[in-house]
This record gives C-alpha cells, structure tokens and sequence, in this order.
C-alpha cells in the first residue's frame, strides 16, 4: 500500500514539475549602452617621445605655373599692385621641393586621445587669397577666419564628411569663427566670388600634422613610439603613404617623392 | 482437507490497479488540462509578464541614467543661469508680493465683516421690492416703500477691521446705499491688488517655464519622473487579451498581447528587452518607425492590414502570424513588408517611408512590365485616350439628337394652340441650343485632350518603324538573340528564340521599317563632343562603362557600344530632338502617313506641334517619337560633334558582325509577324501594324491575393512546398529571376510555352517588384482608407507619376539627400564642379510663381529665337531640355511643386511698397558698393561681365520669383538649399530689423528701415534700364579678353544680350526650327 502511495505522490511530483517547469528566459542585459562623455586625454610619457622629420620633392618636368587673372574684382587686382600671381595649386618651389603638402598620420594613432587645443587656427584672406593655403585643425578646435580685404569674400568649404557652410565676410568684418565635427582629409574651401581663391583643410583627431613650406620641409614632433602609417597629401599630385616605427625619443627621416606628369 | 472457499470477488479481487490508472489517467488530464489553461492555449499570458518583468528591469535602469541625465543639465551653466535669473526676479519682487499679500488678507478681513452685513440687508431689501411689485394697491405699494425706505436709511451699525496695517478697528454706522458702496468698494481694490500680483508673477512663470522646457529640451527622451510612471503603470497592468477593434473596417487585432512595446514611449530594442538573438526579446521591441504610426493610427488602422497575418488570433506565434495554409494573408516576411503599404497607396507612385514599394513601382514602369501586364494606374494614357474618344463620340451622338429635339421643339411652338404654350415650346428649343453649345465646348475640351494624350502616351523601348535608318543590319539578330550579352544593364529581355523564331522576327522587323532616307551628316569632333557629352547633363539618364566602371545614370541606356549598333546620321538627328519622327501616324487611318498624302491635300509635309492635324481627316496625328528622351537645344554642330563620340564607344568593329542577308528575305516577314505577336513585342514598341496590338501578359492589379491554386507552378508544387516557397513570394521572385522554370518538364506544343522573357534582374530589383506584386491584392479596407488624397496631396500623388515618368531626378533633388544621377559622377566632385551642377528644387514651388513656372517648363530657353541655352542659368554647362510637356503634364507638375511647398494656385502676386527716389538711390548704393557681393556672382546681361556669372540675373526676379521666399533666399539660403553657392550671413539682426552685415554706403545713415526687404523690393523693380547703369555705376571697366583658369571656361556662355523675359510662344516653334536642318 505504501509503495502505491509513493508511486502516486511520485506522479503527482511529475505532473506539478511538468507544470511548473517553464521555459527558462534570459534576463534583460545587465549592462547598458556605454554612456557618451568626453574622454579624457591619454596621458603620454613627455620623455620618450620622438619625431620625424622629412622633405617632400618632385621629379620630373615643372608645371607651368598657373596664372590667376583677377580682373573681375578690381580690389584683388589692386591689392597685388599689378604683379602677377600664380596658383598655389601645383607650384613647386626653386629647390625642387613641393610646397602645401599635408603631412599626417594615417594610421597608429587611434589609441589615443588628445584635447582640443584651446589656441585657434587661423585662415586669412589677403589679395583675395587663403593664407596659408594648405592648413591642418584639430577635431572640434576652432578656426578663425581672418580678412584683410576690402572686398566682400564668402567662405565655403565643402566637405564629405562635415557639414557644408557658406557664409559671407564683408571687409573689416570680425574674425569669422567654425569648428569642424568629424576628421576629414581634406576639405576644399572656396569663395564663390572669387573662384580663384582656393584652400585645404586637414581636420584630424591627433595633433600630428604638418604642412610643408618654401623649403618643402616638415617636422612632426611629440610622437609617442609605435608604428604608424604616415600619408602626405597634395593638392594635384595625389597621396602617399609610407610605414614607420618610431622608437623612444628616436627622430625619424622620412622622405617623399612626388613625380610629375 | 477441505475445500478451500471459493475466493470471495469482493474480498480477493482487487480493482486498485484499475482505479490506480483511472485516478492517474484523470491526474494528467487535470495537469493537461491546467497547463493548456495557462500555457498552452494562452502563449500570451507568458508574453505579458515575461514583458512586464523585462520591461519594468530596463525602465529601472534607465531611471538613474536619465536622472542623471537631468542632474547634469540642471547642473549646466545655462540652466543655473536661468535658475538664478529666476531666483532673482523673485526675490526682488518678493516684498511687493508680500505687500500685496498682506494688503489683500486685511480686505478679506474688512470684506468679510462687510459682506454678511450687506448681503443680509441685501436679501432683505430685494425681498420686500418683489413684495412691493407684488402688491396691487397703490397704497399698499406706497406705505410698503415707506417701509423700505426706512429699512435702507439704517443705520447698520459694524465694528471693521482696519485697512492699513497698524490701523485701529473702525466703528461705522453705514446706510444701506452706504454699505453697498463699501462692498464694492472693497470688491474692486482686491481685484485690483490681484490685478497686480498676476502682472508681476506672468515674468517670473515665463522664465519658470522657460527653465524647465530647457531641461525637456536638452534631455534626450524621457525624463526620469516619465518613466517612474511607465514602471508604475507596467507593474499594475494586469493579463489580459490586449486588442485593437475598429469595427468600421472589420478590424480586430490582439498582436499586442505579445508585442507589447509596440506603442511604448520609448525606444526598446531587442538588445534592451533581452538580446537581439531572443525570439521574445524582438517581439518586445517598440516601432521602428514612429512617424509613420503618427499617420497611421494604429485605433484605426489596427496592425494586420499592413502587416497581415491573422490578428485575431493568440494561440500559437505560427497562427496569430497567418503563416499556415488556411490564412490568405500571411504575415509579409521581413524583406517585403512594405507590400502592406499597397492596397491603400496603389495612387501614389512614391510612397514614404517605403523605398521598396516605391522602387517597386517605379521598376514596373522602368522595366516595361506594363508592356505586357495591365495595373490599374500603369500607362493609363492610351486607355484615357480610347475613353475620351468614346466620350466624344457619345456627345456627337447627343449633340445630333439634340438638334433634332430643337426642330420637334419649334414645330410644337408654331403649331401651338396659343401664345403662351407656344413661347414655352419656343424658351424649350433656346434651352436646347443652348445646350449645344455645352456640348461643342466639352467636345473641344475633349479632342484637345485626345491630342495631350497623344503626346503622353511613352513607349519603353524605342520606335522600330525607324530601324533601317538607325541601324545597321547585322546587328540586329545578335541583339534580339541575347541583348544582355550586348549590354548587361539593358531593359530588353532575352526572349528565349530559336533560330526558326529569331530569323523571322529580325527579318519582320527590318522589312516592316519605313525606309526614310535621312540627310547626310558631315563628321564631328569626337573630343568635343565627349566633353559635350559629360557635361550637357546626358549622364543624368545615360551610362558609359560598363560593370564597376559604369558611370552616370541608370535610367536609360548603358552606351558602352553604341558605336556598334548605330547609324551615324540617324544619331544626329536623335541627339540633335529624339522626338522628330520620319512620318507622323494617324491613330484614326492606323497608318503613318507619307509625304503622298500631304500632296494630295497640296500641303507640304510639315508636321509638329502647330501641324499636327491629319490632312485627311483633320485628326489628331502622332507627331512626335513616343520617348521620353528630351530635346537639349544643342546646335547641330554639337549634336554632331556627341554623335561623332557615341560612334567611338565600340568594342569590336560592326564590319565583324556576321553577315544576315535573310533580314531581306520577303518570305520570313509573315511568320516574323507571329512571333513579334506572341512575344507581344509591340508593347514596348511601336511596330508598323501592329500600333493597335493589346497587351499579352494577365492583368497583375490584385495578383498579390489571387488564390495560390491559380498559379502557375507548373511541376514545382510539391518542390516549392517542401522548400517553404509555396507562395506569393516564393512564385513571384523565381518567376522574375527565371522565368521559363515553370516550363520545366512539361510537354508543350512549340509556341505554347510561357512566353515572358529573362530580364536578369538584380537581387534588389527582385525583391522590390516581389513586394510591389505581394501588395497588389483585393482590398481588405473599405475604399475609404485608401490614401486617395484631395488638394495638396492629390497634387503631390499625381506629380510623382511624371517625375518619375521623365526622370527628373537624375538631374534634380526633390527632397534633402535625395542624390541625383550627376551628383554620383566622378567629375562632379571638385569644388568647381559642383557649382555646376543642376538647381536643387526643394522649395521651388515657395520660390517661382505658378505662371512663370508653366511658361518655363513649355520652353525653358525663355527665348523663341535664341533656343541654344539655359533661360535662368544661362552659365550652367548642363541644359535645362525641353520635354514638350503637354498641357495636362505641365499643369500637373506646376500644381506639384506649388503643392510639394504647400503654395496656393492662383497664386496672387505680393503687392510690394514701391520705392521712393531715396530709396531708389540707397538700393542702388548697397547694389554697387564694394562691400555688396550682389553683382560679383548675379548675371546682368552684359557680356564682359556675365563671363563670371555663376547666378540667374536679377531681371528675372519680378516674373519668377515670391518676394517672400526672396527674402528668405538672402537671409539664409543655406536653409533653403544646403550646399548652395550663395553665402548666409549677408545680413544681421540690429534691434527689430535687418541690415547688412558689411560696410554700407554713408547714404544709409539715418536710414532705419529694413534692408533686406529694401534690396528685395529693388530687385522687384529692376528694369533692363536700372541694370545697365547698376553695370556702370560697379565698375564693369573690366579688361576684357582675360581669361580664368578651369572653372570658368565650362560656365561661360558669352555674348548673349539680355536675358528675354516677355513670355515666349508655345514651344511648336523649336520644331519648325528643327526641321531647317
């Protein structure tokens, strides 16, 4: 008799965990989205930083320099006193060296993260036109737009990646101030009056960036070690990218070489 | 021994194993039962609190975020300003406020002892004036006022509290009319005081309010005290079927049961409710898209009539979802849910939120499907004109008869017994002549609608009367045997013919050519007309390259190897007007006419928009090439010089074709006949013969929900039911991707197998018709829910149909992002270039006038002489072509954009304040001054100038542009047409006004006006006269013969004179012009 009870209540057992026995569920996900904030400048030990250093040259035959005829805004004529000017587009310079070559970092320097420099950059427009033409900014650093001349200019740059602006600067107008959001290489920027007036901005997350100048030289310096790919960028000669490792406080040369049509 | 008793039953046997497995039996149905109570009956319930648990754990975390969320926006320099300008308004307004308090509470004190003095008096006073009334006597009523009169004199002795502070307690004896006066007296000083204290708090609840919609402002979703109240709400719901009944449409949905986040004010994802890989945790998630359930209340719309499935039911996932075999309309799967939209947006050829549906739609026209297969609303053009011409006939008919009820009418009045029976007879017969005359006025509207439609109705494919002047021979067979082989992207299927069926077809089609003899070109400038070809805005619709090099448009033709196919001489005349034709058709004689038939008539053979009568029988001919393919407005040289670069885009030599003799050979053509019949080729094509061929293919308006035995799959039932696709879906995507499948293993006669061609579609075309057929179906919604729109929208709806019909968006953006085919073209993308491409036409219906709108689209050269140009944008490399709209399509697009910008027609012209001499003088001064870019980028008409115009001229203003919108324009045109050459920032905001941000002339001192509106204003007003001393007065002394580096050699249009703005003729003119070859 016993035994029959056991088995009954044994059945009974079944039948309730047969009942009660649901389908396991999966609790909500614990974690969150991780939460936007600014984040904090990766600290970099000062000492053992490096740098590299270099020169861009051009081979082959010199294009033709470029003349800019700015006769449909006599002020731009004026402010020239009558000398020629040229495109800066495709200009070499005496020594064989290429001016306004963008020199990045491409890629290695992701890991870390460095503040916005509180200093402005400055993009000026004197003879109708940008001065420098080849400059670099920080992501979120502030650009200052200068002007000098006594005509109407408007600044238009028109990025990819960026939001595209246009706004005009009447002569003696105060400085004209825009921050761009988002890393691009580069962004063209025009005045649409002035459709000589042309300018490139390199807007990166790291503040290893150089443009070349009359002597077609560039120093990168504050480098933490590691590897990088470094890319130098013309206006009309394309890209380049070389490899490189850069040891502790060690200075790197690294040359480029663009060549002509 | 004795004999052992007989085992007693009652005692020996045992029926405990029975009962045991009765008990037993009985326990799990009980167990069975109880969990098909909870669980199994009800999957829901374990929905709702599995929700409820999930729900209430991600409600709890988010909680603290958004608290803290909101703790640092309070924390921000922006809200504490705000606080603290709010913490300082009230405190310095606080001892007013407490004074008025104060003042305020002392009335209430002297009021209340006032107040019931009065009002007792009062009740008695208006008590014994009703008695008075009452009273009949005369003496009565005099001794009763005597009484009153006493009764008011008093005195009504009070002891008031004091209305100063610190006063003392005032004893008063008061008359009746005393104390009234004190009441209200102090009735009113309270509202005053409160009068005051609401004045002085509307600052402080203004910056309240201001404070705490900036938190609601800056914080991203709901803010921590929202979602404590969801949670509660979530904690106290209780099971129970949740469900949608609208019992106007038949709907009942419970899809809510389990997908209870649906409707939830905040964003769930699967990851928040579980994890994207847990079934329960998608079924939890909210909408994906929440504008669209604004728009479509789900109360109304319930959730199954887009989405299918069988909303009633809760029993299984598999049920509720429709997915078995006895529900119609199963859910739609994930890739075409879209199809939902369709039963009620079959009138909108795009639809939002849909790009599949829309694309769908847009292929079904695209690809030629209509060619074959009727759908409602598809190529409507040559059934409207079958219609209308019924419709005149049946008013001729009526016409004829009515004249005759006329003679009946006026013999009955001359036979008439008297007069007045004889005028009635007479008032009847003017009625009815009357009535003729409405009639012949609907007949006219009618037969000029019949001529619309005749140049409305396109063909897919191109006109094949003309193929022994546009092609060479050889080519032919190769083309119709594989013409993806020839061109992988082309809309011509590959038809599947043998050699017995391709010989004759090819041999039908040449011979069935007419044989026009065109003019003899002279030969162009390949390199020229490449640069031509690039920047003409050919590329908006066409392509060269092919696969990964392919660039420009998709809308028409690849043209990689056209140099293969094409007669030189023919290509001119297509590139210089696609829509000339060798001999026009009469649709009412069903033949072209020849030149014979105009010299029959003495007539020379002219025809074109202002001939397009038959000389016959005056109907309206087919005078145009039924294509949509503009005409650009180029000079012949320039045609010639495009053509002389088409004819270089060649793979391999023609002369390598192998030779096809037969395509002359007489006894092909009646067999050819048949087969370019069966394929039903004339559906795309206009053949000679066959113009007035029907379409071959069944009718597809509601293919989506014919039943699945009526299908077609041949033997593949068994095989599509094992492997899931025994379905809508499943038929139509194989059928699109292989079409002749459904042939396999059947044994057919020859020309009975399934005749619709391969297209080789790409995966995404596939689906995007498999959705648009999958929503084609019967409705399920009463007419009423069907987006039929009226006003605004229905112009918008039918917009659509020709925008998509012309391809204006290959050159055009219509909405923001929207790309267009130029945009994606490699040259497009400098700087320079951009400035050069085609208007963006977000706004266009706020910018231009109706008017103008109408007189541009008909001719957009704005000139009868001068046609080789842009009208508004005369330095753009890309021309604005001609369509030759017909009237109906012009109207239709006008109402669009005007519609599209919400802008009502007729549109009345603003009434604008004329310019006094001073102003005059100080617009002309801002206009010229150096400061003022105005001139620097705006064309004026003079040609030294105008070579660095890269903006329409300022003449054009008044006729074509909205002051309002103009305005607009200057101060902000970023926000009108992002990306857009003309820079913001041109004007500031100084006190109430605006002034421009440079230098302005010394003149506009003093001056305090507006100067934006004074600049539109001027502009509105500009004169050729005006422009021409602005010209002066800038310094156009500008050297001439200097020239600019790249930019400005593609914008120049040199040496054109002013801009004409009186309104040109009808565009009939360009083809008279066309014709002097």
């Amino acid at each position: 008799m016993q035994r029959k009870i056991f088995f009954f209540i044994l059945c009974l057992a079944t039948a309730l965990a047969f009942v009660a026995c649901g389908e396991k569920t999966p609790t909500p996900e614990a974690e969150g989205p991780p939460r936007e904030q600014a984040a904090a400048p990766t600290p970099i030990d000062q000492s053992t930083v490096g740098s590299i250093t270099g020169k861009v040259s051009f081979q082959g035959a010199k294009p033709k320099p470029a003349r800019i005829m700015m006769d449909q805004d006599p002020v731009c004529v004026q402010k020239h006193g009558g000398q020629a000017v040229f495109a800066e587009d495709g200009m070499v310079n005496d020594n064989g060296t290429l001016p306004n070559v963008f020199v990045y970092i491409k890629s290695g320097a992701e890991k870390y993260t460095f503040a916005t420099p509180s200093t402005p950059a400055e993009l000026d427009q004197d003879g109708c036109m940008y001065k420098p033409h080849v400059l670099g900014v920080m992501v979120g650093q502030t650009l200052s737009i200068l002007t000098k001349d006594p005509t109407t200019h408007n600044i238009h740059p028109m990025p990819k990646d960026n939001r595209e602006w246009n706004m005009s600067q009447a002569p003696n107008a105060a400085p004209l101030e825009q921050k761009f959001s988002r890393p691009e290489i580069m962004i063209p920027v025009k005045c649409n009056q002035h459709p000589w007036m042309k300018a490139y901005i390199g807007v990166t997350k790291n503040p290893f960036y150089a443009v070349t100048g009359r002597d077609g030289t560039f120093t990168i310096t504050g480098l933490p070690p590691g590897d990088y790919t470094i890319e130098a960028w013309t206006a009309t000669f394309g890209t380049q990218e070389q490899k490189v490792t850069v040891g502790p406080k060690e200075s790197k040369t690294l040359d480029f070489t663009f060549k002509g049509a | 021994m004795p004999e052992a008793p007989e085992r007693d039953p009652v005692v020996g046997s045992s029926l405990s194993l029975l009962i045991f497995i009765g008990a037993l039996l009985l326990l799990l149905a009980t167990a069975w039962a109880l969990y098909d109570e909870f669980f199994g009956l009800r999957p829901w319930k374990r929905y709702e609190a599995e929700f409820a648990r999930r729900y209430s754990a991600f409600l709890r975390k988010e909680i603290p975020k958004q608290a803290d969320a909101e703790k640092s926006i309070r924390a921000s320099a922006e809200y504490q300003q705000l606080d603290q300008r709010l913490k300082d308004l009230e405190e310095s307004v606080r001892d007013k406020l407490e004074q008025i308090d104060s003042q305020t509470a002392r009335i209430d004190h002297r009021q209340s002892a006032v107040t019931d003095a009065y009002t007792t008096a009062r009740a008695y006073v208006n008590s014994r004036i009703y008695v008075i009334e009452h009273t009949s006597s005369p003496r009565s009523k005099r001794s009763l006022g005597a009484d009153l009169d006493q009764y008011k004199r008093g005195p009504f002795e009070l002891r008031l509290p004091p209305l100063e502070s610190g006063g003392q307690e005032e004893r008063v004896k008061f008359s009746f009319d005393e104390l009234e006066a004190e009441f209200n007296r102090l009735r009113d000083m309270k509202a005053r005081l409160l009068g005051e204290k609401a004045e002085i708090l509307r600052p402080i609840s203004e910056l309240r309010k201001q404070r705490d919609s900036y938190v609601a402002d800056h914080l991203n979703g709901l803010s921590a005290e929202q979602l404590r109240g969801l949670l509660k709400k979530t904690q106290s719901s209780s099971l129970e079927i949740r469900q949608i009944n609208n019992p106007d449409a038949g709907i009942v949905d419970r899809c809510e049961s389990c997908h209870m986040g649906i409707r939830e004010p905040v964003v769930l994802t699967a990851k928040d409710m579980g994890g994207a890989r847990d079934p329960m945790a998608r079924a939890f998630t909210s909408h994906p898209d929440m504008e669209l359930l604004k728009i479509h209340d789900p109360e109304k719309f319930g959730c199954s009539p887009c989405h299918g499935g069988n909303g009633m039911q809760v029993a299984s996932v598999r049920s509720a979802h429709g997915n078995y075999e006895h529900w119609l309309w199963p859910l739609h799967p994930r890739a075409n849910f879209e199809a939902g939209c369709q039963q009620c947006h079959a009138s909108d050829m795009v639809v939002d939120h849909a790009p599949a549906l829309s694309l769908g739609k847009e292929l079904f026209e695209w690809r030629g499907c209509m060619g074959c297969h009727r759908f409602e609303g598809y190529d409507a053009e040559p059934e409207a004109l079958v219609s209308t011409q019924q419709q005149i006939s049946q008013l001729e008919t009526q016409r004829h008869e009515t004249q005759i009820e006329i003679q009946r009418a006026i013999q009955a009045g001359d036979n008439a017994p008297d007069n007045e029976s004889a005028r009635a007879f007479y008032t009847q017969a003017d009625a009815l002549r009357v009535s003729i005359g409405n009639i012949d006025g609907r007949i006219d509207q009618l037969t000029r609608r019949a001529g619309n439609l005749l140049r409305e109705i396109k063909k897919v494919g191109p006109d094949l009367k003309e193929v022994r002047a546009k092609l060479r021979p050889n080519w032919i067979p190769v083309w119709i045997e594989n013409p993806h082989a020839f061109r992988p992207t082309t809309r011509m299927p590959r038809f599947r013919l043998d050699e017995d069926e391709l010989k004759p077809v090819a041999a039908f089609i040449w011979q069935s050519g007419i044989d026009g003899k065109l003019p003899a070109q002279a030969s162009g400038d390949p390199v020229k007309g490449k640069e031509s070809f690039e920047t003409r805005g050919c590329m908006g619709c066409h392509s060269v390259g092919e696969g990964a090099n392919r660039v420009g448009g998709t809308f028409a033709a690849n043209l990689s190897r056209v140099g293969e196919k094409d007669n030189y001489d023919y290509l001119v005349r297509w590139i210089h007007n696609p829509r000339e034709r060798t001999e026009p058709y009469c649709p009412l004689e069903k033949r072209d006419l020849t030149e014979q038939d105009y010299q029959k008539h003495g007539l020379p053979f002219v025809f074109d928009l202002n001939h397009a009568k038959c000389p016959n029988d005056g109907h309206e001919l087919q005078i145009e090439q039924m294509t949509v393919m503009p005409y650009l407005r180029l000079s012949w040289q320039e045609a010639r010089d495009i053509a002389s670069y088409l004819e270089t885009l060649k793979e391999k030599d023609p002369s390598t074709y192998p030779q096809a003799a037969y395509l002359n050979d007489p006894s092909l053509v009646a067999e050819g006949r048949e087969v370019v019949k069966r394929y039903g080729c004339a559906g795309c094509h206009e053949i000679a013969g066959l113009e007035q061929e029907g379409r071959i293919g069944t009718e597809l308006t509601k293919e989506g929900s014919k039943p699945l035995e009526q299908i077609d799959f041949g033997l593949f039932v068994k095989e599509a039911r094992e492997k899931d696709w025994y379905s809508h879906k499943g038929f139509f995507e194989h059928k699109l991707q292989k079409p002749e499948m459904f042939d396999e293993g059947l044994i057919k006669a020859e020309g009975e197998e399934l005749k619709m061609p391969d297209f080789d579609m790409q995966p995404r075309e596939v689906t995007a018709l498999t959705t648009f057929l999958m929503g084609a179906v019967d409705p399920t919604l009463p007419k009423r829910y069907f987006h039929l729109p009226e006003g605004y929208g229905r112009d918008v709806q039918e917009g659509w149909w020709i925008v998509k019909k012309y391809n204006c968006m290959g050159c055009h953006q219509f909405t923001v992002g929207q790309p267009t085919a130029l945009m994606g073209i490699p040259r497009y993308q400098t700087p320079e270039w951009k400035d050069q491409l085609p208007p963006k036409l977000l706004t266009e219906g706020a910018r231009v006038t109706p008017d103008w709108l109408l007189k541009f689209l008909s001719n957009p050269a704005m000139s009868d002489a001068d046609t080789d140009r842009n009208g508004v944008r005369p330095y753009l490399k890309v021309r604005m072509p001609t369509f030759y709209f017909s009237p109906g399509e012009v109207r239709k697009l006008v109402q669009f954009f005007q519609a599209m910008a919400s802008q009502p027609i007729p549109y009345i012209p603003q009434k604008l304040e004329p310019l006094t001499n001073q102003e005059l003088a100080l617009a002309r001064a801002l206009f010229t001054s150096r400061a003022a870019p105005c001139l620097k980028c705006h064309a004026t008409g003079d040609a030294a100038h105008d070579r660095f115009a890269t903006a329409p001229n300022f003449l054009l203003a008044r006729d074509r542009l909205k002051p309002g919108w103009t305005k607009r324009w200057i101060l902000d045109p970023s926000m009108i047409s992002p990306g857009t050459a003309m820079p913001s920032g041109l004007f500031k905001r100084q006190d109430d006004h605006w002034v421009f941000s440079g230098p302005t002339p010394p003149a506009f001192a003093g001056y305090t006006g507006d100067q934006a509106d004074l600049l539109v204003r001027y502009m509105f007003e500009i004169t050729p006269e005006e422009q021409r001393r602005l010209v002066g007065m800038s310094g156009g002394a500008r050297a001439s013969g200097a020239s600019l580096a790249e930019p400005s050699k593609n914008s120049a249009n040199p040496g054109r004179g002013p801009v004409a703005t009186r309104a040109p003729r009808f565009i009939g003119a360009y083809r008279a012009e066309a014709r002097r070859y």
